[in-house]
């Protein structure tokens, strides 16, 4: 069947479609960040260049907020704007606007700071490896099952993975328009942003009780985010509303790429230190104990979050006995970093799917075979207790295994490499991801959800969830005509507005479609009972006057989703998303690269509301991984750093792997989370797919010539 | 200096800085807010129009360098009949997602398709290699051209 077509789609091909870049009201003024370039110290002095008018600039620092300097976050700790402490690279210093773009810049880049240096650490290793660096909570999961273990024949294996930084790379940088409006005394914001409501408290943050409204609506068209517009735009909001608050003029920033990549949040790098014991008969593992850590950045923000979501995580799978697994975040002078697709859970993925692999490899038998012997099955627990109530990840790997001949290619791969100097590798990864956010946090998120249903015969949704790229405002008015059956142009959403939309929480998490389309599917079925209609369409006509009618409807938690935050004991997500992957890589020896050759991915996100939209977001999710898995870094260890797409290297056209994607087990009722868990497994296949090919073990990413050179050079195949 | 040059079939002439660039006339000057900018250094093909026969990027072409040239941007070639064929590929597929580097892909994926449609995904993925996008992946976007190629192929633009 085909699938519905997306409602934007057009719109975006003619360039019809605004983003935040395409807004300019009269009178707007182009602003400017201005930021800390060295890692630690203090700011001395700010000199401004001579030969200008100062007076036709307006420049915003920390000393003319009139509310709080603290960006609302998990943790309250990061300021909008520094003073004269310096903690890390790309602090904002100053926000300065001006009428004229050209004028601003020549300004900007005259701007003079000196600094007092002090020792700061940016080396990721040294602060992921060094305990003096942890800040925060340590977190704790802790599990022993009944089972009786028998220890006569076992293995021991400790091994440490790490991960680097990624940069989102949303094609749309960072941009934010303030508008103030004195006779009202209301900031009107637009920018491209995941979550509105966030922005509106870091505007009422900033401003305090210095405007008596702020409304946050999105820009039309949101190009792309994938976590990166989480929650840098609070940050970038609040200096854009300062300044037009300051100026009476709208003020509209728009970061260039250079300063998006340098100051913008990343993904978190990691180590994840791996020790577990596995019966050499049965090839059970039957204890394990996990380190997991990430370096936050310079403010802990909201890595605790994705701490969490990590150590929730990090046994992915499998069921192990005894699992204990300790989460800490550690403290670096380099931007803060936030959230990215998969939020804690790739790097834990990644690590455990390697290990696998390895420990397969010292126990000589094939790593489809260990994860056979170790996966969750129905009636399983996860560490958090939770229980197993489906046997789909065996269905997931099955099919895999099916699908791309796995086993088969096993062998034929090693034959094949015994004769040949280019190699060619096959490697396997399982993965999961829990929807929704974390634990309690969909009780106290509380999210609402409306829906108009106009005299027109028009039904308007009204979510916070905003329209990124990922299909959500298409495949949401799917879920509310599965029961109001009306034609698809009469149902649409409308751009999330806070004034007008209830907080149907953050786009985040995977879980748009997951909560809030149930919660508006729900909606819609109470409005047909409501009504009582059998045709929406002919029950208008014949009852126009009693519209427009609006129906609201808030998320009832499932009353047995319990879960205790301080033990990590209960239901911590409830429902998890499955995958398997199957890389199949070549590797040429002289110039020490991978190919990536192609990629299967068995998926279960239960049911598909647009089956076109679904796969277009895991091919997109699938890629990211890739880039991350053999490219993409960001090396924030002294000069020079990035200086814009040039010096990071972003998945092309050529780089891809021919692909396959299935989905099962589509039959069911639910919608489950879809967005990250296409970022959290196939890094792993390729650095297993590495493995069998070449022998070569490579535990941090990327996957680049220069590692795997330097790994053979070293001699540690 | 006096700039004259054809911007979607028509002429128009400007008085303005000959080393300002192609990307910021178009959008701040011509309001063809197709054009999008992105990286600015030519990596990406968020910019890209075409110049005389060739796509090119936009943030990286002076002004002066357009003189007594043609350019088209997206507006006007999501009105050709190559160029509305290409759409509803598009479209069919759900190749589109966050569409900010789409209007790019449209100019680069237009050209081919003007030039030598041929349903071979290797010769596609040559033509969109300047073009970056973060969401697709690209498949649907191969997925769109290979179904457009063999549309043109088949005869559905007389």
């Amino acid at each position: 069947m085909k699938s519905q077509r997306r409602k934007d789609a057009f719109a975006k091909l003619t360039g019809k479609c605004r983003f935040l870049d395409d807004y300019s009201p009269p009178e707007t003024l182009h602003g400017y960040l201005v930021y800390t370039t060295i890692d630690r110290g203090w700011i001395r002095k700010i000199n401004f260049p001579a030969g200008f008018d100062i007076n036709e600039f307006t420049i915003v620092s920390e000393s003319d907020i009139p509310g709080k300097n603290i960006v609302p976050e998990p943790v309250n700790d990061q300021p909008f704007m520094t003073g004269d402490i310096v903690e890390h690279f790309g602090q904002v210093v100053l926000g300065i606007a001006h009428p004229d773009k050209e004028i601003l810049k020549n300004f900007i880049s005259q701007v003079n700071i000196e600094y007092e240096k002090r020792d700061a650490v940016t080396d990721t290793k040294e602060c992921l490896d060094n305990e003096k660096y942890q800040f925060g909570e340590t977190m704790h999961l802790k599990h022993k099952s009944p089972n009786t273990m028998n220890f006569r024949h076992f293995l021991k294996w400790q091994q440490i993975f790490y991960t680097q930084h990624q940069e989102q790379a949303y094609l749309e940088p960072q941009g934010m328009l303030a508008e103030y409006d004195r006779e009202i005394e209301e900031m009107k914001i637009t920018g491209t942003m995941q979550c509105p409501f966030f922005v509106k408290t870091a505007v009422e943050n900033i401003l305090g009780t210095a405007v008596k409204n702020v409304v946050v609506e999105t820009s039309e068209g949101i190009g792309g985010a994938f976590g990166g517009k989480e929650d840098f735009p609070n940050l970038l909001a609040g200096i854009t509303a300062l300044l037009a608050w300051k100026a009476k003029k709208p003020v509209k920033i728009v970061l260039d790429r250079k300063d998006d990549l340098l100051i913008t949040t990343n993904r978190h790098p990691s180590r994840v230190d791996i020790n577990a014991i596995v019966n050499t008969k049965t090839h059970q593992i039957s204890k394990i104990d996990i380190d997991y850590r990430i370096d936050a950045g310079g403010f802990q923000t909201l890595s605790p979050v994705v701490l969490h979501r990590g150590i929730l995580h990090a046994t992915g799978v499998y069921n192990i006995a005894e699992v204990v697994i300790k989460g800490a975040l550690h403290h670096s002078n380099t931007p803060s970093n936030g959230a990215f697709r998969g939020f804690g859970a790739p790097q834990a993925i990644f690590a455990i799917e390697s290990y696998i692999d390895t420990l397969a490899q010292k126990l000589g038998i094939s790593p489809l075979k260990l994860r056979e012997n170790n996966i969750l099955r129905k009636g399983d627990q996860f560490p958090s207790s939770q229980l197993v109530k489906e046997d789909h990840i065996n269905d997931c790997l099955q099919r895999i295994a099916k699908i791309s001949e796995y086993e088969q290619k096993l062998k034929d791969f090693t034959e094949y490499n015994k004769h040949n100097r280019t190699k060619k590798g096959i490697g396997i990864a399982l993965g999961l991801h829990g929807g929704g956010y974390t634990g309690n946090g969909e009780k106290q998120l509380n999210s609402k959800v409306k829906i108009t249903v106009e005299n027109t015969g028009d039904v308007n949704i009204y979510v916070a969830n905003v329209e990124m790229g990922q299909g959500a405002h298409t495949t949401l008015t799917q879920m509310v005509n599965s029961v109001l059956k009306l034609p698809a142009e009469k149902v649409n959403v409308i751009v999330p507005n806070t004034s007008k939309t209830p907080n149907s929480g953050p786009t985040v998490a995977s879980r748009t479609i997951y909560i809030v389309g149930a919660l508006l599917q729900k909606l819609a079925e109470r409005i047909k009972f409501e009504l009582g209609f059998i045709d929406l369409q002919k029950y208008i006509e014949e009852n126009r006057e009693s519209f427009p009618m609006t129906f609201e409807e808030t998320f009832m938690p499932d009353p047995a989703d319990a879960f205790d935050d301080k033990t990590n004991q209960g239901v911590a997500y409830h429902d998890f998303s499955l995958a398997a992957c199957v890389v199949e890589i070549s590797y040429e020896p002289d110039l020490y690269q991978i190919k990536l050759e192609k990629c299967w991915n068995v998926l279960d996100i239960g049911k598909v509301i647009n089956d076109s939209i679904a796969r277009g977001q895991v091919y997109g999710g699938v890629v990211q991984a890739l880039g991350w898995a053999v490219s993409e870094d960001i090396y924030k260890k002294g000069y020079p750093r990035l200086s814009g797409f040039t010096d990071y290297t972003l998945p092309a056209a050529l780089d891809i792997p021919e692909m396959t994607v299935e989905f099962i087990h589509t039959d069911s009722k639910v919608a489950k989370g879809l967005g990250e868990i296409p970022m959290n497994y196939p890094a792993p296949a390729v650095r297993n797919a590495l493995l069998m090919a070449t022998g070569i073990t490579i535990d941090e990413l990327p996957l680049t010539p220069e590692k795997i050179y330097a790994q053979v050079k070293r001699g540690k195949l | 200096m006096i700039i004259s040059f054809k911007l979607n079939n028509e002429a128009v002439t400007i008085t303005t800085d000959p080393m300002r660039r192609l990307l910021d006339v178009l959008r701040e000057d011509m309001k063809m807010k197709s054009v999008k900018e992105s990286c600015g250094e030519g990596e990406c093909g968020a910019c890209t129009v075409m110049l005389g026969n060739k796509p090119v990027t936009s943030c990286l072409v002076n002004i002066a360098q357009v003189e007594g040239k043609e350019v088209l941007t997206a507006e006007a070639i999501s009105e050709t009949p190559i160029g509305k064929l290409l759409i509803d590929c598009f479209e069919e597929t759900n190749a589109v997602q966050c569409g900010f580097c789409f209007t790019g892909f449209l100019v680069s994926c237009w050209h081919y398709l003007t030039t030598n449609p041929v349903d071979d995904v290797d010769a596609i993925k040559h033509a969109i290699s300047g073009n970056i996008c973060r969401c697709t992946g690209y498949v649907k976007i191969i997925e769109a051209m290979q179904l457009a190629c063999r549309r043109i192929n088949e005869g559905a633009i007389s």
